[in-house]
Parts: C-alpha cells; structure tokens; sequence
C-alpha cells in the first residue's frame, strides 16, 4: 500500500473496514450479520460501502464477534499506512 | 432488515396504527357532536378532543426512535432536521406574505408541510447511507 503518510484531506471522510471479508470468511448474509449485531441490514451495508462509521460500542460487538481487536477491523487512513 | 428490526417497525405499525384509529373515530364523534350542538361553553372541549388519540401516536414515534439503530436514528435526525428548518421557513414566509394580503391559512396546514419534507427527507438522507 502507500507508504507515503498523507492526511485526510476530508475529516469527515469514513474509514475504510474489512467487514465485508470478515463476513465473507464465514459465508453470512448482510442480514445474518445484522441479526448478529442487532443492526438493521442498512446500516451493515452502510458499513461495508465506507457510507457510515460506527459507534464505539458497535465497533466493541463487531470486535468481538470477529474475535479481532477494533484496529485490525478499521483502518484509520490519517495515521498513514 | 434484520428480524428485531422488523419486529420494531411491526410494532410502531400497530401502536401508530391504532392510534390512528382512534384518532379517526374521535374525530368523527366529535365533529358530529359539534354540529349537533351548536351552542354550548364545553364546544372547545369536544373540538380539541381528537388531540388525545393523537399523542398516543407521538409516543408510539417515539418508542420506535428508540428502537432503531444508530444508522437509522442518523437518517431520522438528518430528515427531521430538514423538516424542522423547511418548515419554519415555509411558514413564516407565508406568514409574511399573509402581511400583504394573501389569504390567511389554518394552522392545520403546517403538519401536513411538515411530514411531506420528513418524508422527502427520509428519503435523501436514505440514499445517502444506501
């Protein structure tokens, strides 16, 4: 990936997740993950597309669902990997 | 959505749904009590009666705000934001006009403007997450 540290140019520009391979790796729905997360199927996809980022406390169940600390799950673009 | 969310919106359908009901059925009682009666201090009353099936109907809103999630509590915010703005513009620039001549308007109007911009909200702000 790019090595060069760069800074967000939009502070409000969502961070980018590997929920989608997560999900992927164990052959669940939007809507099974929802279920697992008590979310809506929209807000998943809201997720997945980068269109939404969640709250701590979500971030804490899908954390813990996947087994994988929050870090390894998003990835904050302005620390610059 | 996912079941328990569908179990939410089934719920505010039946809570607001009933309250609607009620809201029709007062509605109707008291309209025909109005004009049966066309005199009497208690008129008020009976007129504002329609009011109380009304409030259960905010309270079943409410009850489903809470439910949602935090996405869909977004989009909500974001809708009646715009409604809440659009509306206070609208009005008051009617009202302005009102000043000039335009034939006055029933307040009864401004709910109406209200939720068709929460509803024209709802579905921008919709697309926005989709």
């Amino acid at each position: 990936m790019n090595t060069q540290p760069y800074t967000r140019v939009d502070p409000e520009a969502p961070m980018r997740n590997k929920l989608h391979v997560l999900r992927a790796e164990r052959g669940w729905s939007q809507a099974e993950l929802a279920d697992h997360l008590g979310v809506s199927r929209q807000t998943i996809n809201a997720l997945e597309t980068g269109k939404y980022d969640p709250s701590l406390p979500l971030a804490f169940r899908i954390s813990r669902l996947f087994q994988q600390p929050i870090e390894a799950i998003f990835q904050d673009d302005e620390s610059g990997r | 959505m996912t079941s328990s969310h569908n179990q939410a919106g089934r719920t505010y359908a039946i809570e607001f749904g009933g309250a609607m009901v009620a809201y029709a059925v007062v509605l109707i009682i008291a309209i025909t009590v109005l004009n049966a009666n066309p005199h009497g201090a208690w008129r008020p009353f009976v007129a504002v009666a329609p009011v109380i099936p009304a409030i259960f109907g905010v309270l079943a809103f409410v009850r489903f705000l809470r439910r949602m999630d935090e996405l869909q509590r977004r989009i909500q915010l974001e809708a009646l934001g715009l409604s809440f703005a659009a509306t206070a513009i609208l009005t008051f620039a009617y009202g302005f006009l009102e000043f000039v001549g335009f034939p006055a308007v029933n307040f009864v109007w401004v709910f109406p403007v209200m939720i068709m911009i929460w509803g024209l909200g709802l579905a921008v702000a919709a697309r926005r997450y989709a």
